[in-house]
């Protein structure tokens, strides 16, 4: 099981949500709330795709965090 | 984990060669969140990054290599990162700076290449879109809207599979 | 000299201005682009604000605007004014391309061409219409076309017909239309020759150098049919070189018949510079020089096409590349000491800005750079590009620089798409960093193109880009050449800066 860890100073909430929409067809995809992060767990069958998937899907949130941070501004 | 990386300050970095990532602090009172998030998006097609807050008034930034990396292209990979984070903060000290400067020669320069609006490009106006009035935020939003290295219609909607596919194609049939 | 040295900086003496030490002296440079020279001393009494009133030294800084009290700012804001007259026009500048085939095969082809069979690679009729129809939407009053490919002469019959449909287009706008065709030559009969001729569309090629690195570097597989055995070399493989040669000297000749004054009117070729190259500079400038050919451009190799995929073979240190550039101009330096006419392209461009004040539109050495707002790339198929190397980014699968398409998308849509703003603004010196203190700022230009292939984003980081370290480089060779004051180099500079207009090829049509 991966955990990535989502700084709510760093990343916008919608923007961790659409990357989880996106890519929970490829691991299985749980998510948690703290006060300062969003959690989320992620496992698939093989560790070679689980840290894929992950990457991705870390990389698809701050993507989308920085568009919606400059359109804001 | 190791905590030191030739180059960079003792403690500065946390380097795991195992899962093949580094980590840097990164000062917040030295470098803006603009700029991080400038120089981390550059990053994006090569590498998987992660941010996170660290103690003090400082950034963590997650960052390993797509594709396996040895010890050295860990390193080079970091260093380039710790670049590119100046090069961003730089940046956007220069366009605060020079703000007037940089908008007035762009305005310039697009007005004289597309010229008056003809009566058919008027009758076709679409007068609710803004008007061009912040260069320097559209020209930062060009790359995250279209993403790096993907068709100018590659919008992030055509971004997503392609994260998608890349992962899919680890051997499972794609959904 | 130390810096330090420097007891007690004026802070009201100077206007702001950029600094370099080039050989052994400080060059100064400012916003309007004038610069100085100044020794050690002269330097001093410069940043302690005591140089005397009336002096040699006064003067030449007075005349240049590096002194506050005397500053003449109504003739900065006209020299600057006419540095950045492109601004105020679109492009000017329209590639078109109207095949990908290509029956060479060059070990960098950075357009990525398709094999002769590749007809879908052609461009239609139609696409070819409505792409003169968008090209003549330009604000710019004078339009250039280029036919690019591939080989445009394996499209021909598109190479007339954009002539043809442009010229008569034109009939009802006014514009001044000029033609120009890249070719590698070997497709070229005496037929298309006096058609290309005949429509005054300007011809220029390909030389790598000697025949050995040509034909090395640009495989020629099948045999140019037009020519005879003995020109294109026998065996199996035919000469490119020989090939590109004849059609040269058959095209001069049918200036020279003309009455043009074959000094301006001939046939200019592009030197892709590979590793191969280095060492033979001197072979190289023969071979120009043997052509006929009055301009070489010693242009490095770029990350675009196969050199990609080839980068290992044909790739090389910049530093490298330097001292084969200092070579290559030293030797012309010295031909045109002995009444050779050559003159290199970098330096040319670079010089008529430092030393003519003027800025001869290069664009892809300019501040904003020309992508779309000076030139702008049509693809076979329609599909319309920032500029010839966004589109040869296209062809290897990154689309970042595609803007519109031919028939869909309007000219001012083109224009104003925001990766044209992006563009402007990430190649403005202004707001890049280095760039913006750098000494050579007034004369120089990046490519966001370049920096988003070679850095991954469109800014790029100078310091550690290629395109900068030979601007820095050349030009750190040209203000080193002016510091000796050679009066032959002197003067040859200022020649290299004098552009005569070949208004032969000027097309225009009164309304």
């Amino acid at each position: 099981m991966t955990e990535l860890r989502f700084h709510r100073d760093l990343y916008d909430g919608q923007a961790v949500d659409e990357a989880i929409k996106t890519f929970d067809r490829y691991a299985t995809i749980e998510r948690a709330e703290e006060d300062t992060h969003w959690v989320v767990r992620l496992s698939a069958d093989a560790p070679s795709r689980e840290r894929r998937v992950a990457g991705e899907l870390a990389n698809f949130a701050l993507g989308l965090t920085i568009r919606r941070s400059k359109s804001a501004t | 984990m190791s905590s030191s990386l030739e180059g960079f300050p003792e403690g500065q970095v946390q380097f795991d060669l195992e899962r093949g990532a580094a980590s840097v602090r990164v000062d917040s009172s030295v470098y803006p969140l603009e700029a991080l998030y400038g120089a981390a998006y550059v990053f994006i097609d090569r590498a998987y990054v992660l941010l996170d807050r660290a103690e003090g008034d400082a950034y963590r930034v997650w960052i390993s290599p797509k594709k396996p990396a040895a010890e050295d292209a860990l390193r080079a990979l970091l260093g380039e990162f710790a670049n590119e984070l100046l090069s961003c903060a730089w940046r956007a000290q220069i366009a605060k700076d020079s703000r007037s400067i940089i908008e007035q020669a762009t305005t310039r320069a697009l007005g004289g290449a597309r010229g008056a609006p003809s009566l058919d490009d008027l009758e076709s106006f679409d007068f609710s879109d803004e008007s061009f009035e912040d260069p320097l935020g559209i020209a930062m939003s060009w790359e995250e809207k279209y993403g790096k290295k993907k068709g100018a219609e590659g919008s992030e909607a055509k971004a997503a599979p392609a994260g998608a596919e890349a992962a899919a194609a680890e051997g499972e049939p794609t959904p | 000299m130390n810096l330090l040295q420097i007891k007690k900086p004026s802070t009201t003496f100077a206007m702001p201005f950029r600094h370099r030490v080039v050989a052994g002296k400080h060059l100064l440079t400012n916003t309007e682009g004038a610069f100085v020279l100044l020794d050690d001393a002269e330097f001093r009494l410069f940043a302690e604000g005591t140089v005397e009133r009336g002096s040699t030294l006064w003067t030449r800084l007075v005349e240049r605007n590096f002194v506050r009290a005397e500053v003449d700012l109504r003739a900065i804001e006209e020299r600057i004014r006419t540095r950045k007259r492109f601004l105020d026009y679109g492009p000017n500048l329209h590639i078109a391309v109207v095949t990908l085939r290509c029956n060479e095969t060059c070990v960098y082809c950075h357009a990525s061409r398709a094999n002769m069979d590749a007809t879908y690679t052609d461009m239609t009729k139609e696409t070819a219409e409505k792409t003169v129809d968008l090209i003549l939407k330009s604000t710019n009053p004078s339009v250039t076309i280029e036919f690019q490919g591939g080989e445009p002469l394996a499209n021909f019959p598109i190479v007339q017909h954009i002539t043809e449909y442009a010229l008569k287009q034109n009939e009802k706008i006014g514009k001044t239309l000029e033609f120009t065709m890249v070719s590698n030559l070997s497709l070229m009969t005496d037929e298309k020759l006096a058609w290309l001729v005949a429509n005054k569309v300007q011809i220029c090629t390909s030389i790598d150098g000697p025949q050995h690195l040509h034909d090395k570097q640009r495989k020629l597989p099948t045999k140019a049919a037009a020519l005879p055995l003995a020109l294109t070399g026998e065996g199996a493989s035919p000469s490119a070189h020989l090939a590109a040669r004849h059609w040269i000297g058959r095209i001069n000749d049918e200036y020279g018949k003309m009455g043009l004054d074959t000094s301006l009117y001939h046939v200019e070729a592009l030197l892709t510079t590979t590793r191969d190259t280095l060492p033979l500079w001197k072979d190289v400038v023969d071979t120009y020089v043997s052509l006929g050919c009055k301009a070489l451009f010693l242009r490095p190799v770029d990350p675009f096409g196969f050199a990609d995929r080839s980068g290992g073979r044909v790739e090389y240190p910049r530093k490298e590349y330097l001292e084969f550039y200092r070579s290559a101009v030293d030797y012309m330096l010295e031909l045109n000491r002995q009444g050779v006419q050559i003159l290199e392209r970098f330096a040319a461009i670079f010089l008529t800005k430092i030393l003519g004040g003027e800025d001869p539109n290069f664009l892809d050495i300019r501040n904003p750079c020309g992508a779309a707002i000076g030139q702008v790339a049509y693809n076979y198929d329609g599909k319309i590009f920032t500029c010839d190397e966004g589109r040869m980014l296209h062809e290897m699968g990154d689309d970042t620089f595609l803007i519109g398409e031919v028939g869909k998308t309007a000219y001012r849509d083109l224009m104003g798409h925001e990766t044209v703003r992006a563009l402007a603004l990430a190649s403005n010196l202004d707001a890049q960093p280095d760039c913006v203190n750098c000494t050579y700022q007034p004369y120089c230009g990046v490519c966001p193109v370049h920096n988003h292939k070679s850095q991954g984003s469109i800014f790029g980081r100078m310091r550690e880009s290629t395109l900068c370290a030979v601007h820095k480089g050349i030009q750190d060779y040209l203000f080193e050449k002016i510091a000796s004051g050679d009066p032959h180099v002197l003067e040859t500079f200022k020649r290299w800066t004098t552009v005569r207009d070949r208004t032969h090829f000027l097309q225009t049509c009164a309304l």
